[in-house]
């Protein structure tokens, strides 16, 4: 995919949709994953961890980093 | 150590292999449907019940060296503990496991369609069901892909 270079975040046009169930998704969607870990390193303590609730355990993640605060989706 | 690809295909492969009775939800579940955002999880519904704990446990334990697996319990996942996380001691990433979400979602309620990655036959939530999940969240993320979902796939409210 080419460079697009912009001068403000609102002239941002949104990427084209990506086609459903094409194996490249997962593959972006790892690389962006990457890309964000390597921004702003978060370490997960190994293990398993219980909680009462799905928003238990990711009010858990958000407090600890492990999750992001913005959607860097493509629309 | 982050999570590569053929580290996700490898799990994915793993609970195909040892036939545990799952979905792929939450952001990778999207990423499968072409919504695609960062994330540092792979989250899986599944079903609680023992002899799929079992399943999970020794799929996990094919990919992962590690003993605190045993920890991942029936007993927990379908009595008051829910929602388990696995952190792999390699990696930056986890593996969050749900049984059920509020009151709402069981496993046996979740719509879920099957697609071949690389050869991998993966059970991937529905755009609808993904959608459904999120929206009733109080997560601001969730309330973000719901809405992503819902104009990506034309979704309507029930």
């Amino acid at each position: 995919m080419p460079i697009r270079k912009f001068r403000s975040v609102e002239e941002m046009t949104p990427l084209p949709d990506r086609r459903p169930f094409d194996p490249e998704n997962l593959r972006i969607a790892i690389v962006w994953s990457r890309a964000m870990l390597a921004l702003r390193p978060v370490k997960q303590t190994p293990g398993v961890h219980k909680f009462r609730s799905y928003e238990e355990m990711k009010a858990r993640d958000e407090q600890h980093g492990t999750t992001p605060t913005t959607s860097t989706g493509n629309r | 150590m982050i999570m590569e690809l053929e580290e996700a295909l490898g799990i994915l492969a793993a609970f195909e292999r040892e036939k545990v009775e799952y979905v792929l939800v939450g952001s990778m579940g999207m990423a499968v449907l072409g919504v695609i955002r960062a994330t540092r999880d792979i989250d899986l519904f599944v079903a609680p019940d023992e002899a799929n704990v079992v399943r999970l446990r020794r799929a996990l334990a094919s990919v992962f060296d590690d003993p605190s697996i045993d920890e991942i319990t029936s007993t927990d996942l379908a009595g008051d503990y829910p929602a388990i996380q696995y952190a792999p001691p390699t990696g930056d990433f986890s593996i969050d496991l749900l049984a059920r979400l509020g009151e709402r979602f069981r496993f046996d309620q979740i719509e879920w369609q099957e697609v071949t990655l690389d050869g991998i036959c993966v059970r991937v939530a529905t755009p609808r069901m993904l959608y459904r999940m999120k929206r009733d969240t109080v997560r601001p993320q969730d309330k973000i892909d719901a809405s992503v979902l819902r104009e990506r796939f034309h979704l309507e409210d029930e």
